[in-house]
């Protein structure tokens, strides 16, 4: 007996110091940790954000965006022409631009990837973006004209996002429903190797790329060799990764996990210089108790922002003041935004003023109907904290609200519907008038306008801000478009997000880029230390 | 012999049906639906009745289930909602490193537990015996994302041991050796409290008997007694219990493929749950439940063979 005790004894001891050796780092592969996936990798056909933090890496856009997001830098054109009635663009392209397969770029390849987009029995996403294009066209090898019906102000910023990638159009061709599903291929820093939905993504550096944006410290080729993008579902085990060196980079760090990892010596936590993501709560002003402005002023002023940035956030996001971030493009400084403060004694009378009483210091009641809300929202772990938040905070005034939180796939199911007085969520954005062009257009009802806010005033402002063709004119009609939508309140500003990016000790230090929430953005300057 | 084993073959049939029903109508009550996450946030009202008349979705439920059980029956199991691949490749990919992952738990697990309980058998009543019994008791009791997470927290984050995440390569490599130790550890958990409770109870009934009585009395060691005679009696409960328990293996594996990022059938299941991939869910649950019958055949078969009493009143 004893012998089998100790046979079995030296097996568990060896197999036992078999396995534990260090966990070991592959030198040249830098491995980025992230919570979710994406659902394709097909710049026309995904909005996700984890579809961009990719394609960004393995494509590029024809017009980049500078660090501050608001300077205009050339891409895949090294300049451009618009003409005098900002109708027609002409893109000169960069001559010695290849892609992942050697094959040349060329200005076939922008006219077919616009082609692919905008066919009308295309399932393509985000279309408006493009402005209403009436031709795209390959002037010579090496220049396109696009060419629109009527003017489009925000055009070459658009560019800049993550759908004006250009694509291959002969292997979306090919591939059909398989393209950025089995493979892709760009003109980016890095080339598509493969993917292991929900497991992870593998990209390889682009050896021949020289033709990195100019504000970036490295043109190209990256310094890295191999860049793996693992899921790791669980916020915990996320964090826990990066300090034990099982990732070298994440931008996906819970905020709770911020201040330890911060405490961690070998963690660097770098910010991009700009990032517009704002998290508001949006009223549908047609639901029977929120058509009456003093009702939507007295929720806004009844929520404290402030405490939902320090508390939720950790003081990683500002409480907002307004629908979007003072520093993004065409905020117009001088509207009043005094709806939007904290003040829950003005929110009380404000409803007191519009009869709705509360005798006993329970819910307030109108013609002995309850003011009782419902609350769509998210099921995330901090979409879940602010929901109850909101929720304390309202009760505080006599208002009940009813929570239902749902998973990020099925919400924009619920979100399209009619049956909810308020909804929560964050959204990215460019300037005010990309966010004003998505929110408050009356077309865009019932989504993503859930507010149904029908408005002609604000639809012609921004449309005269889009058709603008001078940066005054555009600014004077997008400012007037904001100081309407303020004044409505149609929604309750909570916070502007920070990003940050965590980057454990094999990283060296880099200026991360706020383009899209994908900081890490063309994977250039990623390097690490030897 | 054969006829019992064609028996079981063939109620097998109905579990399997019932099964497919079940994972069916459970994703019909789910308050979601596919066409509007197919379609996306800026999907119109238009597009998502188009995606719903494409995918049939606009039929009765009877017949939707007809139709997915005529596609089930020619093998296609439809494709991923979220990345259009075909569910029975990914189905195929995920099983191995389940597969995988159940062999590393239960080749430590199952002789650790016969060992403990054949120790347990001959100490019994002292201490070592009254130890086994309460680590039997835990091992049942405590959860396996419980011993999990304590895993993760200790071994992987602390102590930097092991890995806190992912399949390093196959089960003979160093690294994915390395990968493997704490979800089987997790795993193994779960498997080593039954085993060397029956192992115990067995042992020690089996040593009380007249042929054990008889080869002491030949003179035989008593290291022979117990591994040539007493345990091979022993071992047919064990084995039985042992094949009951890969069920709840099974369940397991979700929890520690999960925990510990594992790219398995456990966490592509709780995955495409989460993320209402309805297909890809229901082939999961298919796959779960046809390891299950799977599972149970083999130890009905088995059983029969390890003792002929069972198969000579079969017969």
């Amino acid at each position: 007996m004893g012998m089998i005790g100790k046979r079995a004894a030296g097996c568990m001891l060896s197999l036992a110091l078999a396995t534990t050796a260090a966990v070991a780092q592959e030198p040249d592969t830098a491995v980025v940790l992230r919570i979710s996936d994406a659902d394709r990798y097909d710049p026309q056909r995904s909005t996700a954000l984890a579809a961009a933090e990719i394609l960004y890496m393995v494509g590029e856009t024809l017009v980049t965006l500078d660090r501050d997001l608001k300077t205009l830098r050339p891409g895949l054109a090294e300049r451009w022409e618009v003409s005098a009635d900002g109708l027609t663009y002409t893109f000169h392209l960069r001559r010695d631009v290849s892609f992942c397969d050697a094959k040349p770029f060329t200005a076939k390849a922008v006219v077919g990837t616009m082609d692919r987009w905008l066919n009308p029995d295309f399932p393509g996403v985000s279309k408006w973006k493009a402005g209403k294009v009436e031709s795209v066209k390959a002037i010579d090898d090496y220049t396109v004209e696009y060419k629109l019906k009527e003017p489009y102000s925000e055009l070459l910023y658009q560019m800049t996002q993550f759908n004006f990638i250009i694509i291959d159009p002969d292997q979306a061709t090919e591939l059909k429903d398989d393209f950025g599903v089995a493979a892709f291929n760009g003109t980016g820093a890095f080339c598509f190797q493969s993917w292991t939905p929900r497991t992870q993504t593998v990209l390889t550096r682009h050896e021949g790329y020289r033709w990195g944006p100019s504000f970036m410290t490295n043109p190209g080729p990256a310094e890295v060799a191999k860049i793996v993008w693992k899921i790791v579902p669980e916020e915990a085990t996320l964090a826990a990764a990066l300090q034990t060196g099982e990732g070298d980079v994440s931008f996906a760090v819970p905020a709770w996990a911020l201040s330890q990892l911060q405490a961690t010596p070998s963690i660097q936590l770098l910010r991009p210089e700009a990032g517009f993501r704002t998290h508001y709560v949006g009223m549908k002003i047609t639901r029977p108790d929120l058509g009456d402005k003093r009702v939507r002023e007295a929720l806004s002023l009844a929520i404290d922002q402030s405490a939902i940035a320090d508390a939720i956030f950790f003081g990683e996001a500002d409480a907002a003041k307004s629908y979007y971030s003072e520093a993004a493009r065409d905020f117009n400084p001088k509207m009043k935004l005094d709806a939007f403060g904290y003040d829950p004694e003005k929110a009380k009378a404000l409803l007191d003023e519009a009869g709705w009483v509360s005798k006993d210091g329970g819910v307030r009641m109108k013609d002995g109907k309850p003011l009782s809300l419902i609350f769509y929202g998210f099921t995330g772990d901090s979409d879940k904290q602010m929901a109850e938040t909101i929720q304390g905070d309202l009760r505080k005034i006599g208002v009940d609200l009813k929570v239902e939180l749902y998973d990020p796939t099925i919400v924009w199911g619920k979100l399209k519907t009619q049956d909810f007085d308020l909804y929560q969520m964050s959204y990215p954005y460019l300037s005010a008038g990309d966010a004003m062009n998505l929110y408050f257009l009356s077309s865009n009802m019932p989504t993503p306008n859930r507010m149904n806010w029908n408005d002609p005033k604000t639809d012609q402002l921004i449309d005269a801000g889009n058709r603008a063709t001078s940066a005054e004119a555009r600014f004077a009609a997008f400012a007037e478009a904001g100081a309407i939508i303020h004044d409505a309140v149609l929604w309750k500003p909570l916070v502007n997000e920070k990003l940050v990016v965590v980057a454990g000790p094999r990283v060296a230090p880099f200026k991360p880029h706020g383009i899209s929430g994908a900081p890490l953005y063309n994977g250039l300057d990623l390097k690490l230390a030897k | 012999m054969t006829r019992q084993l064609l028996w079981r073959l063939l109620t097998s049939i109905p579990v399997l049906l019932g099964v497919l029903l079940v994972g069916f109508l459970m994703l019909q009550v789910i308050p979601t639906d596919p066409a509007t996450i197919i379609a996306g946030p800026s999907g119109t009202a238009a597009e998502i009745e188009d995606i719903r008349r494409q995918l049939g979705l606009d039929a009765p439920i009877m017949m939707q289930f007809w139709f997915y059980l005529l596609r089930v029956m020619q093998g296609d199991l439809g494709r991923s909602i979220i990345n259009n691949a075909p569910v029975a490749s990914e189905l195929v990919t995920a099983l191995g490193p389940t597969i995988e992952l159940m062999v590393a738990s239960l080749i430590w697990a199952v002789p650790l537990g016969i060992l403990l309980g054949t120790l347990a058998a001959m100490r019994r009543g002292q201490v070592f015996d009254r130890a086994v019994t309460a680590l039997s008791v835990a091992g049942v009791s405590v959860p396996a994302f419980w011993v999990g997470l304590l895993l993760l927290q200790f071994a992987a984050f602390r102590w930097q041991l092991f890995p806190l995440q992912g399949r390093g390569g196959p089960l003979w490599t160093l690294n994915g050796l390395h990968h493997v130790a704490l979800p089987a550890l997790t795993l193994g958990l779960i498997f080593i409290g039954p085993v060397a409770r029956m192992t115990r109870t067995a042992v020690v009934e089996v040593l009380g008997a007249d042929f054990i009585r008889t080869a002491r009395a030949k003179g035989a060691s008593e290291f022979r007694v117990v591994t040539r005679h007493a345990l091979r009696t022993a071992l047919i409960p064990v084995v039985t219990l042992i094949g009951l328990q890969i069920g709840s293996l099974l369940g397991g594996a979700v929890i520690a493929e999960t925990i510990f990022g594992w790219p398995g059938i456990g966490r592509l299941a709780v995955g495409s749950i989460v993320s209402s991939d309805f297909p890809m869910a229901q082939g999961c649950i298919l796959v779960l439940a046809c390891g299950f019958i799977v599972v149970n055949f083999v130890v009905d078969a088995l059983y029969g063979l390890l003792d002929p009493r069972i198969r000579s009143k079969v017969r």
